[in-house]
């Protein structure tokens, strides 16, 4: 019996910020003091709270330490773990709480949240196949290979559960196409190809808790009649195929994969394809091309995967948290507690990966029909240094923006849709005032337009030219007329691309028109980026009424273009400026303004 | 028995080749083929060591 269990981090996010080296310091502080033995250590799956990694949970405790360094691990060591006294100033703290807060009960990150999908990530060691068993796990499988398929099929549409992929497709009746296809060969696909810029939600699920995906693998393939699976997945993801690659063979040596599993007429082999990053093999039809060993690129539907999928047969594909929420659909009475949470038409919670100019960058899992405004300020802790926040960007460069105006629109597919975005798998990137909405949709639409596959014309052409017109917008040489033309093209490219690569990525575009049509006027009328961003369309000046002549931003400009005597107002000379930025980022006190080129206005509000 | 897929003893014959129906239910709250108080303790070993309060096993 260990005294205490200590969870360290060991997702990726945490993995960068240096919990590989606050683990070795631990156990060298354990060794030095001669008590390793009473301590289990493990680099376990992720807690969400990535703004304040790395993280350790001590349990039973239940102290959560965060912001670690190497250097911190004597005292934890020698206070917590030998004098049972809470290191007070390891402890979470922020602008959201009057005390250091000990863990989920107090930190208001994870007041709102539900842990379904992530119900073992950060408690569970994910290398270990007994502990996914101790937390209930493969009991919804035992269950399953009870069931008739059909039966499984009618209980995860009863559910309720769509695909946390994008689409939002019912993935009971997904399975049920592919059970009544006709065909002995039938795949289980697993899409892990998360590309979305700002997305780490599919690989925090597969670093944190591989068993749940294999599980969910072999319910489908119970479900459809399939006897091989594969997941397709980036091989920028090393972690996760890693500990993928340890849950099958785990699960091989346990009889769960293989044939006559657990002693019934039931077969099932998981293979792993490391795609190389392409974007549009997160497409389903793309993705089966590339296992296949071909091209990644789309090809016309129908027939459907469900019909004709991998190989010429049929396929269910499914994303990788749609997949880890079919074991808790599966359970015994599992059904109806899914169903209970989220709303009418979106059931279940949704994980979320908040990133951009949030406080509380991370991962979270919260009910569907929770408000924008609840996650970005609640759950996200609100805007970075105080600023104002603007729009979130939903469903990456396939989505569209939510404006300050619909803080109180409640995430859920069918409202998202109908603001113009879309749920996509999960990423919400967080933009505030210093963010230029044309060139936002500018950044998106090179994305997709560099990854479009190039296969039919509507996205090969159409997104290289309305990106040619939003570059000439961002650098001042934008028509009025160019907001009808973008208009229109992005709805000729909706309409007419093959795939939903091109089907989509409009989408920041038209949002934007939609909601800050205003930005788009105003950068080519008035030659002016409110924002500070476009750099050919603003100055900057410092207003000398604020400026305390402190020199910071003196001493940060790289070019030397800021000059003034100490506690006088300085100035900014515009030959040598850049526009980079580092002035405005330093400033305490507000006193850098953006003017629009050639004009002395004060335009700050 | 240091994993749940270890024999408890000579009674069970759970492999991969033998596969018990019952097995992933056995792991936690078993033997189930069987009464064995020693053997329901090697079951409660490997969960004692790695569960992290007493809310960690799920029926």
């Amino acid at each position: 019996m260990y005294e205490k269990h200590l969870m360290i981090c060991g997702a990726t996010g945490c993995l960068s910020s240096g919990s590989q080296a606050v683990e070795e310091a631990l156990i060298k502080e354990l060794k030095k003091h001669k008590i390793k033995d009473k301590f289990r250590l493990v680099m376990g799956g992720c807690p969400g709270f990535c703004e304040v990694g790395p993280i350790i949970v001590v349990y039973p405790d239940e102290v959560f330490y965060c912001r670690l360094k190497p250097k911190h691990m004597a005292e934890v060591v020698e206070k917590h773990l030998l004098e049972g006294e809470i290191v007070e100033h390891l402890l979470y703290k922020g602008p959201d709480t009057e005390a250091p807060a000990r863990f989920f009960d107090t930190i208001p990150f994870y007041a709102k949240q539900k842990f379904n999908v992530l119900r073992n990530s950060g408690i569970i060691d994910p290398e270990s196949i007994d502990e996914y068993i101790m937390r209930g796990g493969y009991r919804a499988f035992s269950r399953a290979l009870a069931m008739e398929p059909a039966e499984i099929c009618e209980e995860v549409k009863s559910a309720g559960l769509r695909g946390r992929g994008g689409a939002g497709f019912s993935t009971g009746l997904k399975w049920e196409f592919t059970l009544n296809a006709s065909g002995q060969k039938k795949y289980v696909v697993c899409n892990a190809d998360e590309g979305d810029p700002g997305a780490f939600m599919d690989r925090s699920i597969l670093e944190g808790d591989p068993h749940a995906i294999l599980e969910g693998m072999l319910i489908c393939a119970r479900a459809t009649g399939a006897n091989e699976g594969y997941v397709y997945c980036r091989a920028e993801y090393p972690l996760a195929i890693k500990r993928l690659k340890i849950a099958i063979d785990k699960a091989e040596e346990y009889g769960l994969l293989g044939e006559k599993i657990l002693g019934y007429d039931f077969n099932f082999k998981i293979n792993i394809k490391e795609g190389a990053g392409a974007f549009v093999c997160g497409e389903e039809t793309a993705l089966l091309a590339s296992i296949e060993g071909k091209r990644g690129m789309p090809r016309p539907r129908p027939p459907f995967p469900a019909q004709s999928g991998l190989f010429g047969k049929p396929t269910t594909i499914n994303n990788v948290e749609t997949l880890a929420n079919i074991p808790l659909i599966v359970k015994e009475g599992g059904a109806a507690e899914f169903a209970s949470v989220g709303t009418e038409g979106s059931k279940g919670t949704k994980v979320f990966a908040l990133a951009g100019k949030i406080r509380n960058t991370g991962l979270c899992e919260v009910p569907m029909g929770i408000t924008v405004r609840e996650i970005i300020y609640d759950v996200g802790g609100g805007i970075k240094g105080g600023r104002k926040f603007k729009a979130v960007q939903a469903g990456g460069p396939s989505g569209g923006c939510i404006p300050a105006e619909q803080l109180d629109l409640p995430i859920d597919y069918d409202s998202l849709n109908k603001a113009g975005a879309i749920m996509g798998s999960g990423g919400l990137v967080v933009m505030d005032e210093r963010t230029c909405m044309v060139d936002l949709a500018r950044y998106f639409l090179s994305f997709t337009q560099k990854e479009s596959c190039g296969k039919c014309t509507p996205c090969r052409e159409g997104t290289k030219r309305m990106l040619e017109i939003l570059n000439r917008i961002t650098e001042g040489e934008g028509k009025l007329k160019d907001l009808d033309v973008l208009d229109s093209m992005a709805y000729s490219i909706k309409d007419s691309s093959l795939c939903g690569l091109g089907q989509t990525c409009p989408n920041p575009v038209l949002s934007t028109i939609r909601y800050f049509r205003n930005e788009y006027e105003e950068h080519i009328t008035d030659k002016f980026c409110r924002a500070g961003v476009c750099k050919p369309l603003f100055n900057y000046r410092i207003d000398a009424d604020k400026c305390t002549g402190c020199t910071v931003c003196a001493k940060a400009c790289p070019v030397n273009a800021i000059s003034g005597e100490k506690k006088k107002p300085h100035e900014i000379n515009l030959d040598l400026c850049t526009n980079c930025g580092n002035c405005i980022e330093k400033c305490r006190f507000d006193s850098i303004i953006i003017e629009p080129v050639g004009r002395e206005a004060d335009v700050s509000n | 028995m240091e994993k749940f897929i270890d024999h408890c003893c000579e009674k069970c014959t759970h492999t991969k080749e033998t596969p018990c129906k019952d097995f992933i239910r056995c792991c936690v709250e078993g033997p189930i083929c069987h009464e064995d108080p020693a053997c329901v303790a090697k079951r409660k070993a490997i969960i004692e060591k790695v569960a992290i309060n007493d809310q960690f096993v799920i029926c």
